[in-house]
């Protein structure tokens, strides 16, 4: 499923004209609410992709509404279906999905946001072809106290040493976080996730015990930063922001075991009240332009397979061809039908493993 | 220390009991002292009660009188002086292990409780069986006539009623010293007076030591044997109804206990004179001083009829008032308007009538004047 | 009890208001719960019991539901031992620093509730004050857990509900009168059995008011479980937040939801049975 850079040759000559096209349509007037992730994501997106679209779109007031979790952005949307207050919303695709379903979000064509042209065509697939597509990938890592624990995390099996009893902070499904963490260990152990967890459980009860806490608030990074855990799990992107904000007290690994991908989509609402400018606003967020400056700005992967970005920037994200080698493909779209069991399985399971 | 205070401080112009006498009472406060702050609210107050006694603290409210119980019941601590029973220094120990039975002004029956459970409490206290806790509870309550009243809440009892299982439920504890505090005030006229003979009446049975907080004088003459008038934190009279009434020891008393027509006296060559009018009296002392008179103890008169040996002082009849069990003539004097009783089966004045009023020069009592 | 007909239309402003804000979410939720919620979490307007169903066919239902009375019953009651004799102190000093006695106990209801379980897991956590003091001491040699699992939302939960049991409790002491415990001194009895025959009783309205309330604060409690609860604490507040907010599964949260409502109001009920009863 992410088979992007694979044609970014091709894809880089078609980029030029697509974008002239988008801004020939630049007397698009109007507001447009974008609804996306708070804090440090904002902070970023609006830097290196809103600010750019509305130099670019002078016409286009665009509000940055920070929308919580994407299931609470889910919620908003669906509040509001039959008035829809919101033209575009960035939000982890188990949702989208969700709303995909629900008739809650539009279909687009390339006609109407020609940056579609350019994607990886996983990134098309995971909005079913028609609806709004990948517009990040991040993966899952674990994220270590850099300055304190010897030796450094080196693989995904390390969790299990002794030294590390009591000091892990590990986001349990629901958090995707977990889902994720299934798929990975039932891949260490030799498994595959798709047939059966079993593997991933059986290891994972036998993690329990050293896991201080299953819900680290307010996240995995701050506790390692406090100094309350020396390992948690993670998203790649903000963990390689903080590790530079703390010049490298946190430590990132990809672990060689594998990695799973998370994935934002970029959706257009149904009945939103600014359709051009919000297309344009979308189309804008998927091209060449706007996908290097986030990527190189916060390392989340860029889904547009015409983009070049930076080496330095590149490296520390999946886009790489070695670290692309060392992900476990996973359909979202299947594990959040099968979530509940392996919530399920990861309370009386796992979780209860580990004392009251 | 504080009983060489007390022997200085104390107030009465008549000597209180000699020493043997307080040796031998049952009840004795030495030098009791209590202060607020800047203000004293018992001044080392000194009493003895004799075994059986029952006496009264009479005296305006913020005398002192309940400070002087509470600390008697330990319920609060004195800053100086002893509290003793039966020669058992009690100064320093708890309410609960006093033995004194205290009956509320607002009777403080638990209200979670029955009346029986409410009589029996003090009895459960001393780990009596409940069978005999029973059956002594249902003695104290038919002692104030409250039999068949066991199983009530508090609540569905008139004051009187209440009144009267607080007082069954100290008396069941037969308590060294019994403390009555207001106990009178919230009932109405009529229960208050068929209260004070039947609580009199038990209290002279049972002969139990009693110390009667009121501020009724009706109250403290009628319940007590002997009346100790308390004003500002200090006891200015120990005495029986009939002393405390006919030989105020001090013009603060004079004015409290029953009614009495105030004259102020004026000094010339001869003597003293009311507005004018001479006056003879007995035990006059120096500076500006007043007459105090009882309205009963003055006769009506013509102008006419002489005077003999008593003191006269002319006026006109007012008014005369009806005050149900008898009379009062309100007569204007040169001294000022007068209160006079009238004697039974006498005639009242037509109101403007020139009369005269004849008095005893012994039975007026002459203090010196306040505000001089 | 019973207002006059005259003034019942003083009640119709409270009434619109309460249909307004209560009434029709209820009803919304009540809806909700009849929808179906399709396999990778869209939901499916519906008529249907299915969601219902799901909920009391499941065993981890009856779990969550024991888990909430549980930790509701020891956190209230935690809560009542320590208010308890702090309410009576405000209740009868007239101390000059009462006011300020009582506006402390009562300030960290104006905390922010996160602000405060952050303050607890610098007091509770494996390097946390206590910890330090234990491993200091030599009393233990490793780290106790005290958050991140039921004592730690045992602890925070009970501290967070001291301010409501001190009001309730101040509120409910109305009939204690020190008279009363005067009379019983003078009838011999010493402190601590005036305590146990008059002042208890007497406050036993009050227990069971700030118990009431208490317990159904805790119940609806999630910000505590959820921060402190590590992940091992599993509550109906906290499903209901992570069926509605994680799971996106609304037809379920609002079955849950009601199912709450409906245990607390039962609970209510056998309260007010019990009070008449007691009366």
């Amino acid at each position: 499923m992410t088979e992007f850079g694979r044609r970014t040759v091709l894809a880089g000559l078609l980029a030029a004209p697509a974008l002239r096209r988008a801004s020939a349509q630049a007397n698009i007037q109007g507001t447009i609410n974008l609804v996306a992730y708070a804090g440090i994501f904002q902070d970023n997106y609006t830097r290196t992709v809103v600010e750019p679209f509305k130099r670019r779109f002078p016409g286009v007031q665009v509000n940055y509404v920070p929308g919580g979790t994407s299931a609470q952005m889910l919620g908003t949307v669906r509040a509001q279906a039959r008035d829809p207050q919101v033209d575009v919303v960035l939000m982890d695709v188990t949702t989208s999905h969700i709303a995909n379903l629900e008739g809650l979000f539009d279909e687009i064509t390339p006609a109407e946001a020609p940056s579609l042209a350019e994607l990886d065509p996983a990134a098309r697939a995971v909005g079913l072809d028609k609806f709004g597509p990948a517009v990040t990938y991040d993966h899952l890592v674990l994220v270590y106290d850099a300055r304190d624990l010897r030796p450094p995390l080196a693989t995904l099996a390390d969790l299990w040493r002794p030294d590390l009893r009591g000091l892990l902070a590990i986001s349990a499904p629901p958090n995707i976080q977990g889902l994720a963490l299934t798929a990975m260990v039932e891949k260490m152990e030799g498994g595959d996730y798709t047939r059966s967890v079993d593997k991933a459980i059986a290891k994972l009860r036998t993690l329990a015990p050293s896991v201080q806490t299953f819900e680290p608030n307010p996240d995995g990074y701050s506790l390692i930063l406090n100094g309350v855990v020396r390992v948690a799990t993670g998203w790649n992107a903000r963990a390689q922001l903080y590790s530079d904000e703390t010049n490298g007290r946190l430590g990132v690994l990809l672990p060689p075991e594998g990695s799973v991908f998370q994935i934002n989509t970029i959706n257009l609402v149904k009945g939103s009240k600014n359709r051009p400018a919000a297309l344009a606003f979308l189309n804008y967020a998927l091209s060449q332009e706007a996908q290097k400056a986030f990527t190189e700005r916060m390392f989340y992967a860029p889904t547009n397979a015409a983009v070049r970005i930076e080496p330095a920037a590149l490296a520390r994200t999946a886009a790489t061809p070695a670290n692309r080698a060392r992900m476990i493909p996973v359909d979202w779209v299947g594990i959040a039908g099968i979530r509940d069991q392996w919530n399920n399985r990861w309370r009386r399971e796992i979780i209860a493993a580990s004392g009251r | 220390m504080e009983q060489s205070l007390a022997a200085r401080d104390h107030c009465g112009q008549r000597p209180l009991k000699q020493p043997s006498l307080a040796l031998m009472a049952h009840l004795v406060l030495t030098g009791l002292t209590k202060r607020y702050g800047q203000t004293v609210a018992v001044a080392s107050l000194d009493l003895a009660v004799e075994r059986g006694e029952s006496v009264a603290l009479l005296g305006p409210s913020g005398c002192g009188k309940t400070t002087t119980l509470r600390m008697l019941a330990g319920l609060i601590a004195p800053d100086a002086g002893r509290v003793t029973v039966a020669d058992q220094d009690l100064t320093q120990v708890p309410t609960h292990k006093r033995d004194m039975g205290y009956v509320f002004q607002s009777y403080a029956l638990f209200p979670h409780l029955d009346v029986a459970a409410n009589v029996a409490f003090g009895l459960a206290e001393r780990g009596i069986a409940r069978s005999e806790r029973d059956r002594r509870a249902r003695e104290a309550l038919a002692l104030v006539r409250l039999a068949g009243f066991e199983g009530r809440r508090p609540r569905e009892l008139s004051g009187g009623q209440q009144q009267r299982v607080a007082l069954a439920r100290a008396l069941v504890l037969r308590p060294q010293v019994l403390l009555l505090d207001e106990s009178l005030s919230n009932l109405d006229a009529r229960l208050r007076e068929s209260m004070r003979h039947e609580i009199r009446e038990i209290q002279r049975n049972l002969a139990i030591t009693t110390l009667f907080v009121t501020h009724d004088q009706t109250e403290a003459l009628t319940m007590c044997d002997r009346i100790a008038v308390m004003n500002r934190g200090r006891i200015e009279q120990i005495g029986t109804a009939r002393e405390i009434y006919d030989t105020p020891a001090t013009r603060f008393v004079a004015g409290f206990v029953g009614r009495i027509n105030t004259i102020p006296l004026a000094r010339d060559a001869t003597g003293l004179n009311a507005g004018g009018i001479a006056i003879r009296a007995h035990g006059v002392p120096d500076g500006p001083v007043d007459l105090f008179l009882r309205p009963q103890l003055v006769a009506l008169a013509a102008r006419s009829e002489p005077a003999g040996d008593a003191n006269r002082l002319e006026g006109v009849a007012a008014r005369t008032v009806f005050v149900g069990d008898r009379s009062e003539v309100l007569v204007d004097t040169a001294a000022g308007r007068l209160v006079v009783e009238l004697a039974p089966g006498a005639p009242a004045p037509a109101d403007g009538a020139e009369i005269a009023l004849l008095w005893a020069p012994e039975t007026g009592r002459v203090f010196a004047r306040e505000d001089a | 009890m019973k207002a006059p007909a005259r003034i019942a239309w003083l009640a119709l402003p409270a009434g619109a208001v309460l249909a307004f804000v209560y009434v029709y979410p209820m009803l919304d939720l009540g809806r909700m719960s009849f929808n179906r919620t399709g396999p990778t979490g869209a939901m499916v307007p519906d008529w249907s019991l299915a969601i219902w169903r799901e909920l009391l066919a499941d065993p981890f239902t009856l779990e969550l539901t024991w888990n909430s009375i549980v930790l509701s019953a020891v956190a209230t009651t935690g809560a009542l031992l320590l208010a308890y004799p702090l309410a009576l102190f405000l209740f009868r000093t007239d101390s000059r620093w009462r006011g300020l006695i009582a506006a402390i106990a009562i300030t960290p209801m104006l905390v922010n509730g996160v602000a405060r379980v952050f303050g607890w897991l610098a007091i509770l956590g494996d390097r946390g004050l206590v910890n330090s003091i234990l491993l200091s001491a030599g009393l233990v040699d490793q780290p106790v857990r005290l958050v991140y699992n039921w004592t730690g939302v045992a602890i925070g939960l009970t501290e967070s509900l001291m301010p409501y049991m001190i009001l309730a409790l101040m509120a409910g002491f109305g009939r204690l009168d020190r008279t009363l415990e005067e009379a019983a001194a003078s009838l011999g009895a010493p402190p601590w059995r005036r305590f146990m025959r008059v002042t208890l009783p007497l406050s036993l309205p009050a227990i069971v008011l700030g118990w009431l309330l208490c317990f159904v604060l805790a119940m609806s409690a999630y910000i505590t479980p959820k921060l402190l609860g590590g992940g091992r604490v599993f509550l109906l507040a906290t499903e209901i937040f992570e069926l509605a907010v994680t799971n996106v599964n609304w037809p379920m949260a609002a079955a849950l939801a009601l199912y709450t409502l409906i245990l607390l109001l039962l609970f209510l009920a056998a309260y007010g049975a019990l009070a008449r009863r007691a009366a």
